[in-house]
């Protein structure tokens, strides 16, 4: 294999393993600071995209043609809307369920991420046809034999490590952040400290589903494609990501994703048979690594209260 | 305690009230089944709803829990009765018997799920992956024709237990959302391999042979004096019997020492594990055990259906079988059975609404887990001496 | 207190009795059933063909000179064999319903064809391309109105070589369909001296082929083929031009809807080659009153490529009807003499396996965002160049 291909693999990897851990941050998140998993997260995030898309059509509509000005509205709008809807969905399907077994948290959302997709299909217009989203990154590329880089994937993998870089800032160095580790870390002792727990759960749902919904435009520039599925396998692989990493995690976040991405292009690139197969291989590495490390490669830093 | 000695002739014998319930719940089941138009569907699932909530207001629901918890064996055999008079009242339709059949079978792996979710607390998103073993293992083992097709079912159980054996090492070590990702692995591992795989049919899925029980094949229609009957009714008896012969064991092992870990295990492992119980043995048996079940039903449901195809054990049917169990309460084998009819034949019965079915459904899973977390009919208490709970 | 929870309890299972009852009555309808993906990736075909079926109803039953009321039963297969086998038994074993026009998905199709035969229920398939379907049994019950994958590849791989394309790489998807198509294909692709260079299977719902069109582009193919529907094509195509690949992009009668332009816009897509059995609606007399009559009686999606084919089969169907009257066997038996029958696809002729002969296959290109046929494009003409052309 010549080295044109191998940085070309090295290159795809790196593209997905950022949108994968985009989501999987959510995951660790929401996991941190209330113990639920919220797996309607992909479908969120699929919602937050058509948000985008369709603040598109309507900056388009009104004639607003520079592309970065385009930009700035879609991930204005759809950041800003799926934080909202993360913030609501904590409030309405996830709070009160707070002493229900975990199971029906994990069964609420996951039904919740049924009706969405469904909802996004029936009701927005020709939903169940994949739509087109406007490439509005230049799309210059340098050419190295085999290797193309486009400055489109650059630019999205940056915003993207920029982005987690950011709130790695939020969670660490902010008010917020400190309130949202002392949730995490004690909930009883945080209300007592005086840190209203119910603002920071809903802050910390908003600020993983804007993240998350940042990661479907980055999804959408891409591949130029969206459709009302997209968000169940980025779910999916996502919250295996998470998994994997560790929960409550934000590096174990970042990667388990960037470990996915590279199971799956290893795969592809590697095995002899059919291509096919990647998923096979990704998956089955999770649940060998899950074997050797029961609590991910990052384990939480708890201890049971017996 | 004195009322106790009072004249007995006056005591409210509280089977009754349990025998009228399955009573009107097969008469209701047969409504449901046969209803077509869309109003007629809608005007049933209303009344279900008025009758439970007067049942709920007049508290006549308390005496239905007080009549099983005096008298269960005696109400479940009416239940098994009147479940087979059912399918023979049902006899000459074949849909409605596809329906109650897959209804029945659903139960049935959900049972074996509740083995692993309401006893071991042990979580399973792969129930589709163990149920389309099953249904693999029929589809090979028809081909052989020298097989004797009702052990093929054993098989089917036997397959779906090999392969949770290398998922043994990560299913006890992790707990949690750790454990759920593991089986969710394995599941969508499951579904990807068939359809990638040439061998057992790829995407396009396997022909099953018909089940056949002493030289009789399962697809021919009986003739019972002079009536041709469905040939579903085979599969529709059997699986019934399949049903009550789970649900026993489930009831059995409930009593039993063995479901007694598995409780003590999921309240708390780590002072399950200070009375001497092993926790990987424990997890160990309870895995296998549902997983078998899940197999068996999914070896009789290849059978019946005559055709499978790995996006028939997707992930999306595990979910539903999760949801299942959930919404019948964890642990709850009756709540299973009321959940697994509402899961299967409404979707189906809401085709009439077409695009919106699944939306409803969603809406309508939410809604019930927002009010009625424990699920409709939630497990009770262990009832070791039935006949002192009785009277008060 | 307990009686009177006896009585509304007996009592609201009578009223479900009596509601039942009424429900049957007796009448001179003729129920018809259509089956189709209704939801999931690939509904929009599936909704175009419901909604020409109902079209083919609407306009019979606005015609006096018909002797029965029609009302369609359509149901949704999903696309998946296990829920198409439930809805196929659930219509078979409908006493009332005396026909049936069925499926898109050929796995469906495969699964559900034992059904029709065990019930006696006529079928008449109206997407599915699978060869097997009509010629992997000799069920009277099945026939079909549209072509199989045999003659659609037979003409892709004549055309292609035609043009000078020596080398082709496949992707397909690992369905049956999919599947199919690249064992056609490279079979004639090899009788008319051309290369398949590389094959890769993909699952049919796959986001990311990066990976598979990396090694691609190493083999530097001509001309880039994706066997699979609609979804799948677009993803393909927009994952070409990421990677900078410059070759022809083909793909098989899956991807001939509106909706690949709708995904993809029309300046990827331009150029884009695809293959489907029968003559263009536009271009015969009755698919252009069909077209007109779509637009008419306005639904809200478009008919998309087998939209003509399901309203040849359920008109076929209902004419069926007309002559035998609503009993299976009648029908079963007038379909297996279906002999140059008129219908807004052409002429509809059964074989032995009930399958119809369509020789014609018609060869389109995405021009402008549109489809055009390949024999009036600018690409055809010489106005416009194909990428990698010779």
């Amino acid at each position: 294999m010549d080295f044109g291909l191998i940085a070309q693999y090295v290159a795809n990897g790196i593209l997905l393993g950022t949108m994968y851990a985009l989501v999987a941050v959510g995951f660790t998140l929401f996991f941190g600071v209330l113990d639920v998993i919220k797996f309607s997260h992909g479908d969120v995030l699929m919602l937050g995209t058509f948000i985008g898309f369709t603040a598109w059509l309507g900056l388009e509509a009104i004639g607003v043609s520079n592309p970065w000005l385009q930009l700035l509205g879609i991930l204005l709008c759809s950041l800003g809307a799926t934080a909202l809807i993360g913030a609501a969905i904590a409030k309405w399907l996830v709070l009160p369920l707070k002493n229900a077994p975990q199971l029906n948290t994990l069964l609420i959302t996951l039904t919740l991420g049924t009706a969405i997709r469904e909802a996004v299909r029936l009701f927005y217009p020709n939903g169940s046809n994949p739509k087109a989203f406007p490439a509005l990154l230049p799309d210059a590329a340098i050419e190295i034999g085999n290797f193309s880089l486009r400055a489109d994937s650059v630019i999205l993998v940056l915003a993207g490590l920029g982005l987690i870089g950011l709130l790695n800032l939020v969670i660490n160095r902010t008010r917020l952040g400190l309130a949202i580790r002392a949730v995490a870390q004690d909930e009883e002792t945080a209300r007592i400290m005086g840190i209203n727990y119910t603002l920071v759960v809903l802050a910390t749902f908003a600020l993983g589903s804007g993240v998350a919904a940042f990661a479907g435009v980055m999804n959408g520039l891409y591949y130029n494609e969206i459709n009302f599925g997209m968000g169940l396998i980025l779910g999916l692989i996502g919250f295996s990501a998470a998994i994997v990493g560790g929960l409550g995690n934000l590096y174990g976040a970042i990667l388990g994703g960037f470990l996915f991405a590279g199971l799956q292009t290893v795969g592809a690139a590697l095995l002899p048979f059919a291509s096919a197969y990647k998923d096979v291989f990704a998956f089955a590495v999770v649940i060998a690594l899950m074997a050797w490390k029961p609590t991910g490669l990052i384990p939480e830093r708890s201890s049971d209260r017996v | 305690m004195t009322d106790l000695s009072l004249n007995s002739t006056d005591r409210p014998r509280p089977w009754r009230t349990g025998a009228i319930v399955i009573l009107a719940a097969g008469v209701y089941g047969w409504a449901l089944i046969m209803a077509e138009e869309t109003w007629q569907v809608l005007g049933l699932l209303v009344l279900a709803l008025v009758a439970v909530l007067i049942g709920f207001k007049t508290g006549q629901v308390k005496q239905v829990h007080q009549a099983w918890a005096g008298s269960e064996p005696r109400l479940n055999r009416l239940a098994f009765a009147t479940l087979i008079a059912l399918i023979l009242a049902l006899s000459q339709e074949h849909f409605a018997l596809l329906m109650v059949t897959t209804v029945l079978l659903y139960f049935v792996a959900a049972m074996g799920l509740n083995i692993q979710f309401g006893f071991a607390g042990m979580v399973n998103f792969a129930g589709a992956a163990f149920f389309g073993a099953g249904a693999y293992t029929a589809a090979v083992l028809g081909n052989v024709t020298a097989f004797p097709p009702l052990l093929t079912l054993v098989a089917g159980g036997l397959v779906a237990l090999v392969l949770s054996i290398p998922l043994l090492v990560p299913i006890v070590r992790t707990t949690g959302h750790y454990a759920a990702v593991v089986t969710i692995a394995f599941g969508v591992l499951f579904r990807t391999f068939l359809e990638v795989n040439e061998i057992l049919g790829g995407p396009q899925g396997l022909m099953v042979a018909p089940m056949r029980l002493f030289g009789w094949d399962f697809n021919n229609s009986p003739v019972i004096a002079g009536f041709e009957m469905s040939f579903y009714a085979n599969y529709a008896l059997l699986a019934a019997v399949l049903a009550a012969l789970v649900f026993t064991l489930l009831r059995r092992l409930e009593r039993s020492w063995i479901g007694l870990h598995m409780d003590a295990v999921r309240l708390d492992e780590t002072a399950a594990a200070c009375f001497g119980i092993s926790i990987k043995r424990t997890k160990i048996t309870a895995f296998l055990m549902g997983n078998l079940i899940l197999g068996v039903s999914g070896a009789l449901y290849g059978m019946m259906i005559s055709f499978i195809a790995p996006a028939s054990f997707a992930f999306s049917d595990s979910l539903l079988m999760v949801s299942i169990v959930l919404l019948g309460g964890l642990g709850s084998p009756w709540g299973a059975a009321v959940a697994a009819t509402i899961v299967i034949l409404l979707p189906e019965k809401l085709q009439l609404l077409q695009e919106y079915r699944f939306l409803l459904f969603s809406v309508l899973v939410i809604l019930v887990l927002l009010f009625r977390p424990d699920g409709l009919l939630p497990r009770q208490l262990r009832n070791f001496f039935a006949s002192r709970r009785a009277g008060k | 207190m307990r009686n009177k929870f006896h009585g509304i309890v007996l009592a609201a299972s009578a009223c479900a009795g009596l509601a039942l009852a009424s429900g049957a009555q007796a009448e001179t309808t003729v129920h018809l059933g259509f089956l189709g993906p209704l939801t999931g990736g690939n509904s929009s075909v599936g909704l175009g063909g419901r909604n020409s079926a109902e079209l083919a109803i609407k306009l019979r039953n606005a015609d006096p000179d018909t002797k029965y009321t029609y009302e369609l039963d359509a149901l949704d297969d999903e696309c998946k064999p296990n829920v198409g086998v439930q809805v196929a038994t659930k219509l078979a074993t409908n006493r009332k319903i005396a026909g049936a026009v069925t499926h898109y998905c050929s796995a469906v199709a495969m699964g559900t064809v034992d059904v029709y035969h065990r019930f006696g229920m006529p079928a008449t398939i109206w997407g599915a391309v699978l060869p097997d379907i009509t010629y992997g049994n000799d069920y009277p019950e099945i026939t079909r109105v549209n072509g199989t994958m045999i003659n659609q590849n037979e003409t892709a791989a004549k055309v292609m070589t035609g043009l000078g394309y020596k080398s082709f790489a496949i992707v397909h998807d690992t369905t049956d369909y999919g599947k199919g198509h690249f064992n056609y294909l490279s079979k004639y692709l090899a009788e008319n001296g051309a290369e398949v260079v590389g094959a890769f299977g993909v699952t049919s719902d796959q986001q990311d082929f990066t990976a598979e069109l990396t090694q691609i582009k190493a083999l530097a193919p001509e001309v880039v083929v994706y066997a699979g529907l609609t979804p799948g094509g677009v993803r393909v195509r927009q994952q070409m031009d990421k990677l900078g690949i410059q070759a022809v992009f083909e793909g098989v009668s899956g991807i001939k809807s509106d909706a690949f332009f709708e995904g993809l816009g029309a300046e990827l897509a331009e150029g884009t080659l695809t293959f489907l059995e029968g003559a263009p609606a536009e271009k015969l007399p009755g698919g252009a009153y069909f077209l007109s009559e779509y637009e008419k009686a306005g639904f809200s999606t478009p008919p998309e490529a087998y939209g003509p084919f399901a309203f040849a089969a359920m008109d076929l169907l209902i004419d069926a009807v007309e002559a035998v009257g609503p009993d299976r066997k009648a029908i079963v038996e007038y379909m297996g003499k279906v002999e140059g029958h008129d219908s807004i696809t052409g002429p509809i002729s059964f074989d032995d396996h009930g399958q119809n002969t369509v020789a014609l296959i018609t060869g389109y290109v995405a021009q402008d965002g549109k489809w055009v046929v390949w024999d009036d494009s600018d690409y055809a003409k010489g106005t416009r160049k194909l990428p990698a052309a010779k």
